[in-house]
């Protein structure tokens, strides 16, 4: 077991407006989410000596502003003018779940007291993905040609590889969307909060790149959320009841730049990543009492399932049926409705989840009985992270 | 675990009854592709597939095929790597049909099979291609499939895939 698990606390979370594409520059997002995990902390501003963040643009072609598109470091450095600051970084590599673990990191280093992580996303009005011109360079070169273009299709290919070696059915995939989005009702920050889906809406609509139809796809919205992290004797003497990070992973496995279609990636980055959280938090998958899973894309839920160790391959979407995935079921799934309803934030909103029902604070939606809260942060090949957050240390 | 009733999965598709449907089949006819620029590593295949043959990046030291082409091998970190010529013949190991235009460009074919071909001399490299000759409904993991070759323009020719004459 890792001998700093429960050492590092979220104590405090901020959300800023959801638009469906940009009104506002999204600074203004950034600054509104920081402001509100502050607050949620119960500290001042000027007690944020750290700050990390991804501040990946995924919408393509579009030009990289800061403070409008995109919201660096720099940029918050320069919002915030923090006196006390001591520690910042930026990650590339394993997306907002990297910034969190490095800010743990920072935090056990005592190299800063109080960090703060965000997660700020862009939606260009017009077009989401502005594709290769004339010529496709670099990896695209043998994607482009092919209309291969945008995330969804990479990950569609893996998901019919999924389907059809285990000859299932992507019909059972309605009761994550529709199971999510009832859950998103009770999750007033999320863009779909109080717009019903039912399993017809699901299968009957359009299809985008088979076998993701429309509502397997998160909906591009403009927006942020935030987290304040800090150790677990200081987030003690803070407002909110803590959530305690009892262990972190990353993914080992990466594909070189352009294979795409390849499910055994996916499973490998996840089990690389999730093997190290079982290992550093002494748990396993049967401990955990509650779940979110990043679903950009439905099936990473399905990789992240059975890659973690919740259930066997090929059985993750029986798995999420018969009321498992309920906020009284046997694994209480996205219980804020996941990217799917809350919209394209990434996984800082699933860490976000992961730590409110771990400390008890995640208001209607909150899972009885709560101690291990299990996080997956992004596609498990990707740039995958794990996370456990328990309510008791140990 | 639950079973639910199986359900036609592209039930607003029309399936092939009896030979290809031609309403299935994708038009490529007003499609116009972005243009592949070779580097230093993938040069060599650009030139053989002009030639009309598919030749991918192998370790000399453990012979292992890799695509798309890397610096080193992934498997022994070996970094002597040369193109050599496969058969073409492999297997469909995923794809996906496009139902809506990423790539504008592609809207005429609308929908369309993107598959991943995994040739049968070389497991593990994936080559990303399009089903042609055939429906688009016919793209199944597992099917059997041929390399063609399609002339892009004067200077690049796109190896692309069919179903197995066997199989078709
Ligand atoms: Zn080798």
């Amino acid at each position: 077991m890792w001998e700093h698990r429960c050492k590092v606390a979220v104590s405090g979370v901020g959300f800023s407006r959801v638009t469906r594409s940009a009104e506002v520059p999204l600074a203004a997002h950034a600054l509104e989410a920081v402001q509100g995990a502050v607050a949620d902390s119960g500290l001042a501003v000027s007690d944020i000596d750290g700050l990390a963040t991804y501040p990946e643009l995924p919408a393509t072609g579009h030009a990289v502003v800061d403070g409008i598109t995109i919201v660096s470091v720099n940029c918050m450095m320069a919002m915030l003018k923090l006196s006390n600051l001591s520690w910042h970084v930026q990650v590339e590599t394993v997306n907002i779940g990297g910034a969190v673990q490095q800010a743990v990191n920072a935090l056990l280093a005592g190299v800063c007291r109080y960090a703060v992580v965000w997660r700020a996303m862009h939606n260009p009005k017009g077009t989401y993905q502005n594709l290769p011109g004339t010529y496709a360079q670099g990896p695209s070169q043998f994607t482009a040609p092919y209309g291969f273009g945008g995330p969804g299709q990479g990950m569609a290919v893996a998901y019919t590889r999924w389907l059809e070696r285990h000859g299932q059915d992507r019909e059972k995939m309605a009761t994550l969307a529709v199971t999510q989005r009832r859950h998103s009702h009770k999750n007033p920050h999320a863009y779909f909060c109080g717009q019903p889906l039912t399993r017809e809406d699901y299968l009957n609509s359009r299809m985008v790149a088979y076998p993701f139809c429309l509502y397997d796809c998160d909906i591009p919205v403009q927006g942020a959320v935030a987290i304040v992290l800090t150790t677990a004797d200081r987030a003690r003497d803070l407002r909110p009841r803590p959530a305690y990070i009892a262990g972190y992973g990353q993914r080992l496995a990466f594909e070189v730049a352009g294979r795409i279609g390849s499910l055994s990636s996916y499973m490998e980055g996840g089990r690389s990543s999730s093997r190290l959280t079982w290992e550093r938090s002494g748990l396993s998958p049967k401990d955990v009492d509650v779940a979110q899973i990043y679903d950009g894309f439905s099936a990473s839920v399905i990789y992240g399932l059975e890659s973690y160790g919740f259930c066997k391959e090929g059985e993750a979407l029986d798995f999420i049926q018969e009321g498992r995935m309920e906020l009284d079921g046997e694994l209480p799934l996205n219980t804020f409705g996941g990217s799917l309803s809350t919209g394209r934030i990434h996984g800082l909103w699933h860490i976000i989840e992961g730590a409110l029902q771990a400390s008890g604070r995640a208001g209607e939606r909150q899972v009885e009985d709560v101690n291990v809260s299990f996080v997956g942060a992004s596609a498990p090949i990707v740039q995958g992270t794990t996370f456990i957050f328990v309510k008791e240390p140990y | 675990m639950t079973s639910l009733p199986r359900a036609n999965i592209l039930a607003r598709v029309p399936e092939p009854r009896t030979g290809p449907d031609v309403t299935a089949m994708s038009d490529w006819s007003r499609v116009t592709r972005p243009i592949p620029v070779p580097n230093e590593w993938t040069k060599p295949f650009w030139e053989a597939a002009k030639r009309g043959v598919l030749a991918l990046q192998r370790c000399q030291a453990c012979k292992h095929f890799q695509h798309p082409p890397y610096a080193t091998c992934v498997r022994c970190m070996a970094t002597d790597l040369a193109f050599e010529p496969v058969s073409g013949a492999g297997t469909i190991y995923a794809y996906t049909i496009m139902y809506h235009a990423g790539d504008k460009r592609f809207a005429a074919a609308i929908p369309y099979a993107s598959i991943i071909v995994e040739p049968d001399d070389a497991p593990g490299a994936l080559l990303a291609a399009n089903l042609l000759e055939a429906p688009y409904t016919e793209a199944k993991v597992g099917r059997r499939v041929e390399v063609v070759f399609q002339p892009l323009n004067d200077d690049f020719t796109l190896p692309q895939f069919r179903l197995a004459r066997d199989t078709r």
